[in-house]
Formats: C-alpha cells, sequence, structure tokens
C-alpha cells in the first residue's frame, strides 16, 4: 500500500509542476485583458492559479461542512478533526486566492482592493471561517468545542454557497468577468482543468496529512492524560 | 398530533413569557439596546452635521447608517438571552422543562420584539432627525422586517454558541458579524432602494430567502448545541 501512496505523492508534485510549467510556456496569451497598462495578455496567466484557489476553497469549505453535519450525526470525534482539518486548509486557500486576486487586480485595475463583489464575498468567507477558528478555540471542554464547532460549520453548508455563487450575482461586478460569458480556447482550457484538478488533488492530500497530525495529537494527548494522572486505586485517606 | 402542537405552543409561550419577566425586573436588554441605539444616532447627526436628506453626497450612507446603529446595537443586547442562562445557571433546568425546538422559538420570538421594538423607536427618530423622505414606505418597512427577523433569528443561534464558550462578549461579535453580514448587505440595498424609489423586490426575496434559511439552519442546529 506505501509505494503507492508515495507514487500518487510523487505524481501530485509532476502534475503540479507540468501544470505550472504549462501556464507559463504551453498555454497561448490570454486576449481581453485590457486593463490599466493596456492590452496585457501575459497578465491573464495568474487566472490559472487564482480561480482554481478560489473554487477549491470553496470545496474545502463544503467538505467542513458536511464532516460537521456527520459529526453532529454520528458523534466520531474523526469526523470533527475532518472538518476542522478541512477548514484549516480551505482558509489558506481562501487566503491565495485573495491575495493572487489582489496581485492581478493592481495589474489590471490599479488597486489591489475595490470591493469589487467578488473580493466581498470571498472576504467574507474567510471572516467566517475565522470565526471558525476563534469559536474553537474559545471553548474548553472537548466535548463542547467538537459540537459547537459542528453546529458552527454546518452553517456554512448555507453560507458558503450563500457568499461564493449569490452575493456576487446580486450586485452586477464592473470589473469581474461572468464567468458564463468567458470564451477558452481549447489549450487554456486543458490548463485550466489540469489545474483544478491539481489543485483539488492538492486540497485532499493536505486534508488527509492534516487530519492524520491531529488523530496523532489526540492519541498523544490521551497517552499523557493516562501517565500524568495519577492512579487513585489503593490510596487511603489517612 | 394536535396535543403535541399544542403542548409545543405552550412551551414556546411559557419561554417567551418567561423571558419578558426576567427582562422587566432588570431591563437590562432594553436599557442596553435603546441607550446604545440612542447614543450611536446622535453621533451618527453630530458627524454628519444635521439634516442630509437625500444630497448627493450622503446617499451611499443614508441605509448603511441605519443598519449599522441597529446591527451593534443588537450586539449589544440580544447575546444576553443565552449568557444569562449559563451565568445565572438556569441551563440545565431549562434543558428540563423545554424541548429544544420551542425554546430555541421562544427566545427567537423574544429576540424579535426586542429588535422590532428598536427599529420601531429608532428608525422613525433617525428619518426625522436627518429629514431623510422615503419613496416606498411599504418596501421600507418590508426592509426593515426582513433584515430585522434575520437579525433576531442568527443572534439567538449565535448567543446559544457563545454562552458555552469564555470571552462570551467579544465572541459573539466575532461569530456573528460573518453570518450577519450577507445578510446585512441585501437589506442594506434592500432600504436604499425604498428611500429611492427603485426596485427592491430582488434584495426583499433575497433577504427572506436568508431569513428562512437560518431559521431552518437553527431549528435543526439547535439540538445539537444546546443538549451536551
Amino acid at each position: 500500500m506505501k509505494p503507492i501512496k508515495k507514487a500518487l505523492r510523487w505524481s501530485l508534485w509532476l502534475w503540479l509542476s507540468a501544470v505550472i510549467w504549462a501556464a507559463f510556456f504551453w498555454a497561448p496569451p490570454m486576449q481581453g485583458f485590457a486593463g490599466l497598462y493596456g492590452e496585457s495578455p501575459q497578465t491573464g496567466r495568474i487566472f490559472f492559479f487564482h480561480v482554481p484557489v478560489a473554487i477549491v476553497s470553496f470545496v474545502a469549505f463544503m467538505v467542513a461542512g458536511f464532516c460537521s453535519a456527520w459529526y453532529l450525526w454520528k458523534r466520531t470525534p474523526g469526523a470533527d478533526r475532518a472538518a476542522f482539518a478541512a477548514v484549516e486548509s480551505g482558509i489558506v486557500f481562501c487566503v491565495l486566492a485573495i491575495v493572487t486576486g489582489a496581485v492581478w487586480a493592481q495589474v489590471q485595475w490599479g488597486a489591489a482592493w475595490t470591493w469589487d463583489p467578488r473580493q466581498t464575498s470571498i472576504l467574507l468567507a474567510l471572516l467566517f471561517y475565522g470565526a471558525y477558528l476563534t469559536l474553537r478555540d474559545a471553548i474548553e471542554d472537548p466535548e463542547a468545542k467538537a459540537r459547537i464547532s459542528a453546529a458552527y460549520g454546518a452553517l456554512g453548508i448555507i453560507v458558503a454557497p450563500f457568499l461564493f455563487y449569490v452575493l456576487p450575482h446580486l450586485v452586477p461586478s464592473q470589473l469581474h468577468n461572468d464567468p458564463g460569458s468567458t470564451t477558452m480556447s481549447p489549450k487554456i482550457l486543458v490548463v485550466f482543468l489540469a489545474s483544478m484538478a491539481g489543485f483539488t488533488a492538492l486540497f485532499f492530500w493536505m486534508h488527509r496529512v492534516r487530519r492524520r497530525v491531529l488523530a496523532l495529537a489526540a492519541a498523544d494527548g490521551d497517552r499523557l492524560v493516562d501517565e500524568t494522572t495519577p492512579d487513585m486505586e489503593g490510596l487511603t485517606v489517612e | 398530533m394536535w396535543r403535541a402542537i399544542s403542548t409545543w405552543t405552550a412551551e414556546v409561550r411559557w419561554i417567551f413569557a418567561k423571558e419578558w419577566r426576567c427582562e422587566l425586573r432588570t431591563r437590562y436588554a432594553l436599557n442596553t439596546l435603546g441607550l446604545f441605539a440612542f447614543t450611536t444616532l446622535i453621533v451618527v447627526s453630530m458627524a454628519l452635521g444635521g439634516p442630509v436628506g437625500l444630497s448627493a453626497d450622503a446617499r451611499p450612507f443614508l441605509a448603511v447608517l441605519l443598519w449599522v446603529i441597529l446591527l451593534f446595537a443588537a450586539t449589544a443586547g440580544l447575546p444576553r438571552t443565552f449568557v444569562h442562562e449559563e451565568e445565572s445557571r438556569t441551563a440545565t433546568q431549562l434543558r428540563l422543562a423545554a424541548r429544544p425546538s420551542s425554546l430555541f422559538c421562544g427566545k427567537a420570538l423574544y429576540n424579535l420584539t426586542l429588535i422590532f421594538a428598536l427599529e420601531a423607536l429608532v428608525t422613525p427618530l433617525y428619518l426625522v432627525i436627518l429629514e431623510i423622505p422615503v419613496a416606498s414606505p411599504g418596501a421600507f418597512v418590508l426592509s426593515l422586517l426582513a433584515g430585522g427577523f434575520g437579525l433576531a433569528v442568527g443572534s439567538t443561534l449565535i448567543a446559544a454558541m457563545i454562552a458555552q464558550a469564555g470571552a462570551r462578549g467579544p465572541l459573539f461579535a466575532v461569530v456573528a458579524f460573518p453570518i450577519l453580514l450577507p445578510l446585512l448587505k441585501i437589506t442594506i440595498a434592500a432600504t436604499l432602494a425604498a428611500v429611492l424609489g427603485e426596485a427592491a423586490d430582488m434584495h426583499l426575496t433575497l433577504g427572506l430567502l436568508y431569513d428562512a434559511m437560518l431559521t431552518v439552519a437553527g431549528l435543526m442546529l439547535f439540538p445539537a448545541i444546546w443538549n451536551p
């Protein structure tokens, strides 16, 4: 089993390296990005990283939501750890989406932050899941921590789609393209889909590693408690 | 079936009456919400330098400032509904006395009456002090009701969560704002459209949809939050 996992891990690195190479050297420059500095087709290459990480952050938050709902149903500690790991990874991808978006916005629109509806929505998503971590840290009792976090995480099943898909359509964006109106050449589409697949696989790999670390920490915590708690049996009050 | 519904309704009524009885003893939430909103209203009016009407400079802020006043006043008063149960150690007794769904509905109903009372007090004052004419009063009232409903239900749910945590005061704002901000963005757009006499139908529909989703989520999640 181990060689297969090792091969999968190497395949992921090779795949992502190929995506990075293809995004810069194989895909043609993108037309239609007339920004602050005139027509700038080379800057559009950030699209191959910015859009996939934004979509993967949504996938991560939905995974967190469903793992939270699973915990509330079955009360298995593994589901709570899976939800927590998904939120952590989702926040990493969310921050990457915000940063790459800000870099692109600076080049394209002349300002890193313009309170465009999509920028606002992804920032609200970051705040929502940042609050998940704060809430989790504020509860001491492990059972209550898992239960309350799971309830908040499950609320994300409603809030995340609203933030990622409903709110951006509420106010028509003057800057972001409507995804439905964009046409891609076959080469661009292939690199985009390969990047989507690569980043999604990267998320699930990161999620798996983090879940294992959390499981080991939980097991270690239990062992430490067992070792440091004095055995009360046989003790008598003088 | 009818007996179960009647018992459930009686529990909701009992929780609602208990909340108001407790509130009228101390008048903590009433005083906090009212004074907080009134003080903020005065600050806003002073900062704007008096009546602004529908002047072009003030237009983007008309609805935002009203909802900022309502949101911060709600944040100051609404979390108490569950926090005081934990502080006075009556939560366990309440768990035995009522089902989670009726408890959630009773508490949400109490918060709803508080927030509607706050809106009834603050909104006319806001409109009069800043001399803002409302072109579509029906849509304006609907936007206030939709926003107030979401604030009350969302705050009830979050209050139940943070009541079991430490550092409850700051935590409520941190946890509640991301959930309430999408609703506020919608209701601010609806309120502004109503003031200016523009179409607010889409915003109102989305606001009511968000309210419905929060209510369903609250009813589904509350038993897990409330019962260890």
